[in-house]
């Protein structure tokens, strides 16, 4: 008689901290010792981390809220925007190397080239791409509404940006700059590539998820959300994409032939609405954080009930992986930072 | 989440930029302690040094959710969002559009199950130039979709508007929002009050403020009394007589003299093509008093139910509870009424004598009252309809949802305040096109009476029709 074993992995807290705001967004660097992480007042922090405990640093300001940090890949400088319509570059002890400001509009995005060579930034209606030290390498023509969000997929060769209307696709290959239109009459929140780049995902105003197959130009729209999609994440191996449904999770198998006609695998667990969700770089495991002040470790296609759960000190904003998948960094509303390891039982 | 827990949010619009300006600055320099975040759509438009000033392009946005269609800001959208994050460092927030139509700005708020729970639509005010309007209500477009949306209207008076022209353009304004509390401004100098806490989401508070509005309707606009000796008097309408034209004043005169003269020449314009004759009725009355004059309208009223036949020009009336509309279609008409014995006489008139230039030659009104009348088709109107029996909560919810879906382009606004079976506190809602939102409040007060009370404010509303689908949704 054989038995299956269960997958099970838990996280396992490393260290945590209280920052003097909200925290919106979080950057891992590369060698996952420091994070970035901006604040919603607009203060931009650098934390460090040790063995045994996480030290922070308030580094600068982005008047009225910061909206974003990324941190550039393979390097240790990393990039702030916010509500001042200010990008600024930082290195890796928090110093000021550059700063641009391309507008009065917010700076709502960043997006570093997985090779690091090129920061793309949205600005209002308008994208530009910037060389490692903030210096424009082009900016592209205004675009017919404000960018909500920005993706660039494995290869580093297109780049997306949702919007209302659809998704716009620039095909970054200087000094040729193609753009091509992916349309869907509603206001588009999100922009993923899957790691295959076979897919391009975006979740709408409108309660709905919109995808297209790269290859041939088709789209297809997945109904039934009780509101926004405004989050969604795609497995290391492009299996699932998971979004979030109220306080459910919910999963689209893109295996096979894809996800049209079928009922997608979703996930009970949360008892109230889902904040923040993020597979693992690479790999199959998924976090979400919802607003029942849980914090939830997940095996879509292996398990259907958490494998581990750990309570915040306050709602969940913001979810990050390390780029190893090793670590998840959790932000909250009250500012605390945590950091977690996924530590797996067998 | 109650209420109370809801961040108020007041929204500033109008076609004047600098009354919004100098209400805003006026609202965050006066010193109270309320801590106010604002939403600009331009740089500068708050002068005083203030610190939550957000500045946004507004882009409207169509969502398509179930086949409800909203309207939205997506601009707004984003800074609510963000907004949220700093939820208690403001108490308020005051978001100025540049749009007529303030509807994408209230649907905003609709839009996200988050919105409806953290924030509460409590205003929507608009600066009205009084000499502007009114030219603009002619043609019922843009001038009659900004009253009609809003909850607060600075009526605001600049020379050479008069009071009468200024209480002429209240009562059109009335006619079409009958909801929506009216300041009178001189330079657009008002309190705060009409800007924060004004609470137009319930329209229990309304009524409790000025219930008037709910009162009733007439197929009437204007009567006047004379005196009147024995005899033939003549009436005339429209430009021919314009050379001899001269303006009845009067103790209770409500047109302006200046506004007489620069409508003097599109006469023939007024009114609807349809409005080829104008209701009419004479009668005696006992007095020469507002109290004679409303003791006697009932007859009249019933009188305009009837249908009648129209006195051609150079026609003779008759002193009578009848029904004689009179012809207006050409360029100057003229009819005559024969008094029998010197006395008191009243004119019912179905609009405004000034609007067709119509006088009584020699003979100025003592008196003269104007009424709220009802709705013609196209025009944009406020209709209430109340009961006093509880609704079926799954009734009432089949109800509203089919009629917004439905008539939801040409309903602008609906507030109400309503009573569900087996439920102790009030429901209250309000909705902006199709969209709707409702929450039950605190418990009716004590000694209250629990009654369901519905305001529409939009086009070709059908008053028997909504009436009809309240009563279905009885318990």
């Amino acid at each position: 008689m054989s038995r299956v074993k269960t997958p099970n992995a838990i996280l396992v807290l490393r260290g945590e901290l209280k920052l003097d705001d909200y925290i919106v967004d979080i950057a891992w660097s590369t060698d996952t010792m420091r994070l970035a992480v901006a604040g919603g007042e607009g203060k931009v922090f650098l934390v460090k981390r040790s063995e045994s405990a996480l030290g922070a640093r308030e580094i600068g300001q982005h008047g009225m809220g910061t909206l974003a940090v990324a941190w550039r890949p393979g390097s240790s400088a990393f990039a702030s925007s916010g509500q001042d319509s200010r990008i600024t570059l930082f290195d890796a002890e928090g110093a000021l190397v550059a700063q641009q400001r391309p507008s009065m509009n917010w700076t709502t995005a960043l997006a570093w080239s997985p090779d690091g060579r090129r920061l793309a930034t949205a600005t209002g209606k308008q994208i530009s791409l910037w060389a490692s030290s903030l210096v424009v390498e082009h900016t592209f023509a205004p675009l017919a509404s404000t960018v909500t969000a920005l993706g660039w997929d494995k290869p580093g060769r297109d780049l997306a940006a949702a919007m209302n209307g659809g998704l716009v696709v620039h095909r970054v290959e200087p000094p040729r700059f193609q753009l091509r239109h992916y349309k869907w009459s509603a206001p588009c929140l999100t922009a993923a590539f899957s790691p295959s780049s076979r897919f391009l995902a975006t979740g709408t105003q409108d309660g709905t998820v919109h995808f297209w197959y790269l290859s041939t130009g088709r789209d297809s729209q997945m109904r039934g959300y009780p509101g926004r999609v405004d989050g969604m994440s795609w497995s290391g191996d492009s299996r699932y994409l998971a979004t979030a449904a109220h306080e459910q999770i919910v999963l689209w198998d893109f295996g096979d032939k894809g996800p049209e006609g079928s009922r997608p695998l979703q996930l009970r667990g949360h008892t109230d609405r889902i904040e923040c969700l993020a597979f693992q770089p690479g790999g199959n495991y998924l976090v979400t954080g919802g607003r029942d002040w849980r914090l939830s470790l997940w095996l879509p296609g292996k398990t259907t009930t958490a494998l581990d759960a750990q309570l915040t000190a306050a709602e969940p904003t913001c979810l990050r992986w390390s780029p190893d998948g090793r670590f998840v960094a959790a932000g909250e509303r009250n500012g605390r930072l945590s950091i977690y390891e996924l530590v797996r039982i067998f | 989440m109650t209420t109370m827990d809801r961040v108020p949010v007041t929204v500033l619009t109008g076609f004047l930029e600098s009354g919004k300006v100098t209400l805003l600055n006026r609202v965050l320099s006066e010193n109270h302690s309320k801590r106010i975040a604002v939403i600009e759509n331009e740089f500068g438009e708050v002068g005083v040094v203030h610190q939550l000033v957000i500045v946004a392009e507004e882009e409207i946005v169509e969502t398509n959710n179930g086949r409800i269609c909203c309207t939205g800001r997506s601009d707004l959208l984003r800074i609510l969002e963000q907004l949220l994050k700093r939820r208690d460092k403001f108490d308020y927030i005051i978001e100025t559009t540049r749009m007529a139509d303030s509807s994408p700005v209230a649907q905003t708020f609709f839009l996200d199950d988050n919105f409806k729970q953290q924030f509460l639509l409590d205003a929507t005010v608009t600066l009205v130039d009084a000499r502007y309007i009114e030219k603009h209500f002619d043609k019922m477009t843009e001038a009659g979709e900004q009253v009609a949306f809003v909850d607060v209207i600075r009526l605001n008076k600049t020379d050479p508007v008069g009071e009468a022209e200024l209480e002429r353009v209240a009562r059109q304004v009335r006619a079409i929002n009958g909801t929506a509390r009216i300041f009178r401004t001189q330079n657009a100098n008002v309190s705060i009050d009409c800007v924060l806490d004004v609470g137009a989401s319930d329209l229990q508070r309304t009524l409790a403020v000025d219930g008037s509005f709910l009162g009733p309707q007439y197929p009437l606009e204007w009567a006047g009394v004379y005196q009147l000796a024995v005899g033939q008097h003549t009436l005339r309408t429209g430009a021919e007589a314009q050379a001899h034209h001269h303006h009845e004043h009067g103790p209770g005169c409500s047109h302006d003299h200046s506004y007489e003269h620069k409508r003097g020449d599109n006469h023939d314009d007024h009114g609807d093509a349809r409005d080829k004759s104008l209701g009419f009725v004479v009668l005696t009355v006992a007095a020469a008093t507002q109290q004679t004059l409303a003791a006697a309208i009932e007859p009249p009223v019933r009188a305009f139910a009837g249908e009648a036949v129209t006195v051609a020009r150079g026609g003779s009336l008759k002193v009578a509870p009848a029904q004689q509309p009179i012809d207006v279609n050409h360029k100057g008409n003229h009819f005559v009424v024969d008094v029998a014995a010197v006395g008191t006489y009243a004119n019912f008139c179905e609009h405004a004598p000034a609007e067709f230039n119509l006088r009584t030659e020699g003979a100025k009104p003592i008196v003269q009252r104007a009424f709220t009348s009802h709705p013609h088709d196209e025009e944009i109107s406020s209709i209430d309809i109340s009961d006093l029996r509880s609704l079926e909560t799954q009734k009432r919810n089949d109800w509203l949802s089919n009629l917004l879906k439905s008539r939801g382009t040409d309903i602008f606004r609906m507030k109400g305040v309503i009573s569900l079976e087996g439920e102790a506190r009030r429901c209250v809602f309000h909705g902006v096109h199709m969209i709707l939102d409702g929450q039950l409040e605190q418990l009716w007060a004590a000694g209250a009476t629990w009654r369901n009370t519905l305001v529409f404010i939009g086009r070709n509303l059908d008053r028997e029709k909504l009436e009809a689908g309240l009563h279905s949704c009885l318990a």
